[in-house]
Order: structure tokens, then sequence, then C-alpha cells
């Protein structure tokens, strides 16, 4: 078993020490990291930190060493998204600094991305997401697509202010087997209910499976709403879209 | 409460247990909005027209006396009346949705881009508040409380600037969201003076500096001072309301000389008490999506009661309510704080 000590990184050491209170998350942590190239290891530190312009440089630098493209994805970018999450979920850091990680992971995949794409990397799943009508709020959702994508599904994304006939319509014309809607508003969630019924209306409903999010939503009205699944952050999300597709 | 004076009406009664003076029976106080469908079809005010014509305004807005039997009146449903003045797009929407400001357009970027427009209060989308407030004061006159709205300065931040480039401005340069926030504030005091000058007894200020997107010591650092401010300039009992978790700011909040926060229940009513003291009032918290709006009225008196338990001053919903809330769980706010009192005042 991996010891702390074994991780190159400093600055990862150190988030892990004062971050990760739960011994299994700690110590998966520290395997993962414990195994990673010190490189891939400064990439999820410049990640963890917010550095976007230090993220880009790193990654080019990974690339122009011939490490591969979806190497650098996992044990650089996404492992430190991974103690972003964690941190995230337990309240140590908010909104503007998750802001800030996923800029920088943005800056990462920016040259990820076309190559994985080139490489045809079969994806985990395709997704349908989207802000549901009347509600204009996509930070949630945007965080949820950002880990989607590097999780390795296929995404498409409907924006925000999205009609139940425009979920629909996405469904069928992609072949979507998850729809993952969002709400930021208790005034906007019981759209979530109302495309749902639309669904079942359309007797679509038995062929996907739906999970949803937002500040105000919970298990129990994801439950009265008729959803699948409920994830309380873009970390759970991710978790969630593969459980719902194994089932 | 058992030395409570003599009967109140509804005006006295929410204005004494703003300045948290003894009052004959806890207040009906909806400082947000508790307009539904049913209300609009009801006395034939719709949205959006609601939103933008001071009669129909005003007519949805006293329903919530007439037929709620609130104490209170207010005629500001939406959170985008003065943003549609500084020039951000608005989405009006249809009678079965809010109106919302279309927040991935923003206005502006740097400090320099703030401008207070001479018609802040005097753009038909302000103006409609203003002139609702000033019919309802005429035809209510002193019985019921009228409360106005007045959007902070963090909250027109999402709106002006987009709530992620403000959220990310917010980390990147404090020293120019400060900068921005101290601009954004005259907004704030200029729109709620124009709705006291109309009439409104007391102010909502909404600022959503919520724990679902910053930390309670974001509230400190770039909002507390400027809501002591606010408190000071605005000669009317404020309300301040921020949705979602909030205890971890409330110390914070207590400190600001406002008559009251609007809390979520998220929070606990027993937890916020006991942060916040005799500081501020607490107006809250029913809960919308999940009581008001799923479940029925027997689940709405229990979260009535847990709250008249912890000896929170004003009761009301936490929020805005959806639209399609029934009226019977409206209603039961009301019956339930009367019979609380009927039988711990006994």
């Amino acid at each position: 078993m991996a010891e702390i000590g074994d991780i190159a990184n400093e600055f990862i050491r150190d988030e892990i020490d004062e971050f990760l209170e739960k011994e299994n998350e700690r110590n998966h942590i520290v395997e993962l990291f414990a195994q990673t190239r010190p490189l891939l290891q400064d990439i999820a530190a410049a990640l963890i930190d917010g550095a976007h312009e230090e993220v880009d440089g790193l990654t080019q630098q990974a690339l122009s060493e011939g490490i591969e493209a979806l190497e650098i994805m996992d044990d650089g970018l996404i492992a430190g998204m991974g103690i972003v999450g964690i941190k995230f979920r337990d309240n140590f850091i908010f909104v503007p600094e998750v802001l800030a990680c996923a800029r920088a992971m943005k800056a990462g995949m920016a040259h990820i991305e076309p190559i994985l794409s080139d490489s045809g990397v079969e994806p985990v799943g395709t997704v349908v997401m989207g802000t549901v009508k009347g509600d204009l709020h996509d930070i949630g959702k945007n965080l949820c697509i950002m880990m989607l994508r590097g999780a390795g599904f296929v995404v498409h994304d409907l924006g925000v202010d999205t009609s139940e006939d425009e979920f629909i319509e996405a469904i069928e014309e992609h072949g979507a087997k998850l729809l993952g809607m969002s709400a930021l508003l208790t005034t906007t969630m019981p759209n979530m209910g109302k495309t749902i019924e639309a669904f079942i209306d359309e007797d679509l409903r038995d062929d996907i499976k739906i999970m949803v999010g937002g500040a105000p939503v919970t298990p129990e009205f994801a439950e009265d709403m008729g959803a699948d699944g409920y994830g309380k952050d873009a970390l759970s999300c991710v978790e969630l879209a593969k459980e719902l597709l194994s089932e | 409460m058992s030395e409570h004076p003599p009967s109140m009406n509804s005006r006295e009664r929410v204005l004494a247990a703003l300045n948290r003076q003894p009052v004959d029976r806890t207040p009906l106080c909806n400082p947000t909005s508790v307009a539904t469908v049913e209300l609009m079809d009801l006395v034939d005010a719709p949205f959006p027209d609601a939103n933008r014509k001071p009669e129909l305004m005003a007519r949805l807005a006293a329903t919530g006396y007439t037929e709620l039997g609130f104490d209170t009146i207010m005629p500001v449903f939406s959170i985008i009346q003065e943003s549609a003045a500084l020039g951000c797009k608005i989405q009006w929407e249809q009678k079965d949705n809010w109106p919302t400001v279309r927040m991935n357009e923003p206005i502006w970027t740097s400090p320099d881009d703030i401008n207070v427009p001479a018609d802040l209060c005097t753009h038909p989308d302000t103006r409609c508040v203003t002139d609702a407030i000033k019919i309802l004061r005429k035809e209510y006159g002193d019985e019921v409380a009228v409360i106005g709205k007045t959007m902070g300065p963090w909250s027109l931040g999402y709106h002006c600037f987009g709530v992620e480039p403000f959220l990310l401005m917010s980390l990147d340069d404090p020293g120019k969201t400060k900068l921005c926030l101290d601009r954004m504030k005259e907004i704030t005091v200029e729109y709620g003076l124009a709705q006291i000058e109309a009439g409104a007894d007391a102010l909502t200020l909404p600022d959503h500096a919520t724990g679902d997107l910053v930390s309670g010591e974001y509230y400190e650092r770039y909002l507390r001072d400027l809501h002591i401010e606010m408190a000071e300039r605005l000669p009317v009992p404020i309300i301040l309301h921020i949705c979602g978790r909030t205890v971890d700011r409330m110390e914070y909040i207590a400190q600001t000389g406002m008559a009251a926060f609007h809390f979520d229940s998220k929070n606990t009513p027993m937890e916020s008490m006991e942060i916040v003291k005799e500081r501020i009032a607490l107006v809250g918290n029913i809960n919308n999506p999940e009581t008001l709006f799923s479940k029925g009225p027997e689940v709405v008196r229990e979260e009535v009661y847990r709250n008249l338990d912890a000896g929170v001053q004003l009761v009301g919903p936490e929020c805005a309510i959806p639209l399609q809330t029934s009226i019977e769980n409206l209603k039961e706010i009301p019956r339930a704080v009367r019979d609380w009192h009927a039988a711990y005042d006994r």
C-alpha cells in the first residue's frame, strides 16, 4: 500500500493532509498519485490551485514529452478535479474556486480533446443535459458536463431554458439513454416534473434514465418528481450516470 | 407572547415585529412573492403583464392580503425590475413562468461600465413598481404593510456581469470586485428610496451571496459593511433575503443593523435563532418545493409550528413560491399561526 510520502508533489501531499478526511478516499487518492508521473502530479496541483495558464503550459509540455493524451487527462486533469470535487462537497471551497479549477481543466482539455476525438475511443455513454424551462442558471450543469466529458461520456448540452419538447427531440435525435436536468430556482424546479410527464405522455419514459440536480433539489423531491436519481454535485453526477447506465 | 398588546392591525403588527417590539400575534410576512397561477386567474392579473402594468401588479399583489390572509402585500414578484432599467436583456416569459434576466448576455465587464442611468426609477419597469406601491397605499391606507424590493449589489452583479464572470472576478481580483459592488450599491439605494417615497413600509433586499455559491467568509469580506451602510441609508426596516444554507454567515448578517433576515428552510429555525439571538428578526422559513408545492396542509402546519416554537418573529414562505402552488397550502399558514396562538396564549 502506497504512503503519502510516495507522492512527489508537495502541494498534492498538503492538499491530501488538509482536506481529505475520509480514510477510504484518502487511501484511494494516495494510491493514485503515488503511481502518477511527477509531471502529471504538477498538472493536477496546478489545476487544484486554479492556475489555468500553468495547466495550459504543463499539458503542452506533457504532450510534447510523448505522454499519452488519455493518461494526461486521467492522471493529471481528472485526478486533480477529484480532489477539487471532494473539497467542494465538504465545503472547504465554494463555486468561485471550483470555477477557477474548471477554467484550468478547460485549458488542459483544449489540447487533449482533439487528440481523443481523433483516436476513436468508444464513449462510456451518451447523455443529454439541460437546465429546465424558465431557468437561466448553468454553472452547476456546466460543471457536471465537464466532469462527464472528462469521464468519457458524450454529452449533448441543450443549454438553459430548455422546454420539454427540446429535451424529447434531443433524446430522440442522439439516441441517448440518459437525461440530466438542472434547476437552481425553487420556482423552476416543478418544470423537472413537467418534463418527466412529457416523456411519459410520449411513451418514452421507459426508454431512458433521468437524473436531476441543482442547489435547491433534494433526493426526496427527485423521487417525488419521478426521476431515477439525484446528484448532489458534479462529482456524484458522474457516479450516478455510470450507475444508471449499468442498470 | 403572554404580555402582548391589544389587537393590532396588519401594518402595526408587521412593523412592530420588524422593530422587535411586542406584537398581538406573530405576523404573516411575505418578503418575496406568493403570486400563483390560481391567484392570477382569480383577479385576472396574469404574468407577464402583472410584472409590467402597475394596476395588474397591485391587484395580484393584494391577493396575498385579501385572499391568503397575510399581513403584508409585496408587489415585486420578480427580481429583475431594476435590471431591466439597467439594460439587461429580460425574458418576460408567460403566465406560468417567471421573468428572468438573460445572464449569459452580460452588459458589463468592468467597474467603468457601471452606469446608473438617469431613468433608473422612471423606466417603465421600475416605475411600474413605484406606481403599484402608490395604488396599494391609496387602496389599503395604513391597514396592511406594503413591502418593496430593491436588489443588492451582489445580485445585480450576477445580472449585469453574468454569474460565472462575476464569481471568477471575485476570486481573481477582489479589489475590482469591491469597486464594482461599491458602485452598484448606489443602484440599490436609489431604487429603494424611490419605493419608500412611493409609500413602502419596508424593503426586501435580496443579495444572493448564498451558501450554495460562496462561503460565509465571502459574505463578511464583500458584503457585511455594504449591508451596514444600506441599513443606515434606507430609512425603513430592511429585510435581507439570501437563499440556501446561510448559518455560516448569520453571525455577520446579525451585525448589519438590518431589521430582519428572510431565511431558507435549509437552516433550521432553532439553530438560526440561536445564532442571531435578539440582534435581528427572522422571517421564514416554510419550505417551497417539498412542502408548499408538493405536500398537503398538515405538513405546512408542522413547519409553521416549528418556526413559532423556535421564536421566529415573522412567518412566511422561505422564498418566492412556485407559481403552481395551491392556494389551500398557502392559506394554511395563517390558519396555523392563529391556531398556535390560540393554544399558546390561552
